[in-house]
């Protein structure tokens, strides 16, 4: 007993964290002053905005504005509780609807967190033991949904389908040793449709024929590419002409 | 009710809080119960399969045939035969501001809940037990909507840049320095959702080769947080000190589990108010044990700020203890504040550290300008800094509520779990057919209370769980109070027996702390 109080009196810990050099860049945020739009002011300085993700321009738009203005007065700002419990707004449902009908899937779900959804959405369905091939570059948010879920996580080069085809037909030499194994572990593919690491766009096409090939699911991360590809913005899918059912999830 | 507390001198005011037990003829009906559901859970899926009765899950496209299956059935058995006949109690749409009052939109089910269609009906006024609007202010007029009504017009409605970039707006600045007065820390970092900032930041301030200590009860987004963090996790009893203390005297003095060598940090994960239980966290407790074995505290008022404490400042306030204690408080602004977000308040080391290391600073979008706003609106009023005493009547309309409705509901013979003094008041169903039974009984006497069951708690203690407002007056009460009585003695809810076990007796095991590795 004497030998465990002095242990525990010995104990040094680290501390919480470590200190930080008080020159870093990020610790001198840029101070921006009023609507970061276009034309930005940051520190005091008139800019032109090259930083923000304002693609379509609709943050100054006057319709968005006033639409909001209207919901504010109509149901305050917050909504004070999580979406199963009085959480769900008719304005919620409404825009799950729109969503759906303008993506042309079957059903869309909105989440209050851009980091959250895919985060979320990637350990919903894919558990530990089922198999997930993902891009390289593949965003923050994705990495974090991966290491949630706990499934193998296999890599292939960014953007490359040969490399992609190579691990597949591992895979499938893998299944053929154990094919009861094979028959309950779910195989799925992470794509983004436009990258936010290096600002290229994935082979979709190519991806689709791999995917009825080897049988496995495609998830599609369009943060970037909502908006922005296509002829009405409705993605990647219509950038390219696919169907969008072909997809299994799209974010 | 007082208890004979260890370490009583360290709490300055009675600290009460009870778990009755469950009976046992209750217990035994109720497994009874989920035995039958579970055996006709077999015989539809059977006649599924057989084609006798259409399958309205969804299914599987032509073409994708013979794709691996996505839900194993077993899985999924829970959701399509239990969960599927009480679904309406959830998800319930409602179409206005979710203040005391709101305004449902009906919805009816013609094939059993696997569709709704919406009547065009709206339910106006019914009493909202459900939402988290502890001080109410979720408003939709008044000086916090006007503010974010200006804010909005200048600044736009999103940021559209991370906080590293381009997303720092001088609100934010102004946020930050406002939470770090109302907490009484050096500083503060404010985030864009509640669940993200526990479940980034905790990997940034542990990692391999450091302990977590977590209480059995956490919120997912600490656990995930823990996980993620690839730190090793041991959990010990809900509020249960004797057992903390074991676990942090073994984890000293055995280091860590294969190569003995010293743990580098040890963090001990606790929540100010416990959502499914209604139980108080011991603050003073955990902060003698933490400074006896040089450990770090991260504390998670998600509940609590705002709703405790004699001018809302929190557990800690409740207390009366110091807030420099704990290394690292953390909160959201949804429940009690009416916008949304969360923040981290500690050390100005801490802060600094976070805001270059923490993944949601550099990756993820900042707040949004109106909802900053709110938050800036609603703290000056609950700290009395925009001239009334509007804020300080709220936080005392809300203890008077609380005390009032508990005291009313004991009386009544119903289970309450949790402390006197937390808003949040469950009462227990147990079995599954009362879980949708209650609910649609209430809502027939235009009252909404939100009820839960398994998986979020253990199986056979399925709960309705009351929010109460500042915003309730004492006639929407009592009239929640006469109706509660009603469909009680209709559905024979009012099992206490008063026979209520103080928390400290119940026995500690010293086997059954887990130890989950990663």
């Amino acid at each position: 007993l004497q030998e465990k109080e002095e242990l525990i009196e010995e104990w040094q810990p680290e501390p919480l964290v470590p200190p930080v050099p008080k020159d870093h860049p990020a610790l001198n945020y840029n101070i921006v002053s009023g609507p970061p739009t276009h034309k930005i002011t940051v520190n005091g300085k008139e800019c032109i905005n090259f930083a923000s993700f304002n693609f379509l321009g609709l943050l100054d738009n006057e319709k968005v504005k006033s639409a909001a203005q209207a919901s504010l007065k109509k149901y305050g700002v917050g909504t004070c509780g999580p979406r199963g419990f009085y959480g769900t707004f008719d304005v919620h449902l409404e825009l799950e609807d729109r969503l759906a009908k303008f993506m042309r899937t079957e059903e869309a779900i909105i989440y209050s967190y851009g980091f959250a959804t895919i985060a979320s959405a990637i350990p919903a369905y894919s558990k530990r033991g089922d198999i997930v091939f993902v891009d390289e570059a593949a965003c923050f948010a994705i990495q974090k949904g991966l290491q949630a879920s706990r499934s193998n996580i296999k890599l292939f080069k960014h953007n490359d389908m040969a490399d992609l085809e190579r691990l597949l037909k591992e895979q499938e030499t893998e299944d053929q040793k154990n094919p009861r194994k094979a028959r309950v572990t779910r195989r799925f593919i992470v794509v983004e449709g436009l990258y936010m690491n290096t600002g290229d766009v994935c082979p979709l096409p190519e991806l689709i024929k791999l995917k009825y090939k080897y049988k496995v699911r495609i998830f599609l991360e369009e943060s970037l590419s909502f908006g922005v590809l296509g002829e009405h913005g409705r993605g990647i899918t219509e950038h390219f002409g696919i169907n969008v059912s072909a997809i299994f999830l799209s974010s | 009710i007082n208890h004979i507390v260890h370490n009583g001198g360290l709490y300055k005011r009675p600290f009460n809080e009870a778990f009755e037990e469950t009976p046992m003829l209750v217990a035994v009906l109720t497994y009874v119960g989920y035995g039958v559901l579970t055996l006709f859970g077999y015989l539809r899926d059977f006649m599924r399969q057989w084609k006798i009765e259409k399958c309205q899950n969804a299914i599987e496209r032509e073409e994708q045939k013979d794709f691996v299956p996505l839900y194993q059935d077993f899985e999924n058995f829970y959701n399509r035969n239990l969960y599927m006949r009480i679904r309406d109690s959830w998800n319930r749409p409602i179409c206005s501001v979710p203040g005391a009052k709101v305004d449902m939109m009906e919805r009816v089910s013609h094939d059993y809940n696997w569709t709704f269609t919406y009547t065009g009906r709206v339910i106006k006024g019914i009493i909202n037990m459900g939402s988290y609007n502890y001080l109410g202010f979720a408003q939709n007029s008044g000086a916090c909507q006007e503010a974010a009504a200006k804010v909005l017009s200048r600044y736009g409605a999103g940021v559209c840049s991370t906080r590293q970039e381009m997303g720092n707006l001088d609100k934010h600045e102004e946020l930050e320095k406002l939470v770090a007065r109302f907490l009484g820390v050096e500083s503060a970092m404010a985030y864009g959702m509640g669940f993200a900032t526990n479940s980034m930041n905790i990997p940034a301030l542990v990692g391999k080769g450091c302990l977590i200590l977590s209480d059995e009860l956490n919120h997912a987004s600490l656990v995930l947080g823990a996980r993620l963090s690839g730190a090793t996790i041991r959990i010990f009893k809900h509020n249960n000190m004797q057992s903390l203390e074991k676990l942090l005297k073994d984890a000293i003095v055995h280091g860590q589990p294969r190569t003995r060598r010293p743990w580098k940090k040890i963090l001990i994960l606790v929540e100010g108010i416990y959502s499914m239980e209604g139980s108080i966290v011991r603050l003073p407790e955990v902060i003698a044990l933490k400074k006896k074995y040089k450990s770090y505290l991260y504390l998670d008022e998600a509940h609590s700020i705002g709703a405790l404490g004699p001018s809302g400042r929190g557990v800690v306030e409740y207390f009366g203890l110091n807030p420099e204690d704990v290394d690292v408080m953390m909160g959201t602004f949804t429940k009690s504040f009416g916008a949304a977000g969360g923040y981290i308040g500690g050390k100005k080391e801490l802060i600094d550290y976070l805001r270059t290391y923490s993944h949601s600073a550099v990756y993820a979008t900042s707040l949004s300008p109106p909802v900053v706003e709110q938050i800036i609106t609603s703290m000056k009023c609950i700290m009395g800094e925009d001239g009334t005493t509007f804020g300080k009547e709220c936080v005392q309309q809300l203890a008077e509520n609380t005390r009032y409705f508990r005291r009313r509901l004991k009386e009544m013979g119903f289970i309450i779990y949790g402390n006197e003094d937390s808003p949040v008041v469950p009462l227990m169903l147990y079995m599954p057919a009362k879980i949708g039974a209650f609910g649609r009984e209430m809502l027939k006497r235009n009252i909404g209370v939100v009820v839960v069951g398994f998986p979020a708690t253990p199986i056979i203690e399925s709960r309705a769980r009351f929010c109460l407002s500042a915003a309730h007056t004492k006639e929407m009460l009592d009239t929640a109070l006469k109706e509660i009585n009603e469909v009680g003695d209709l559905l024979q809810l009012k099992y206490s027996r008063h026979r209520l076990v103080p928390l400290l007796d119940r026995p500690f095991d010293e086997t059954t702390y887990e130890e989950t590795e990663d």
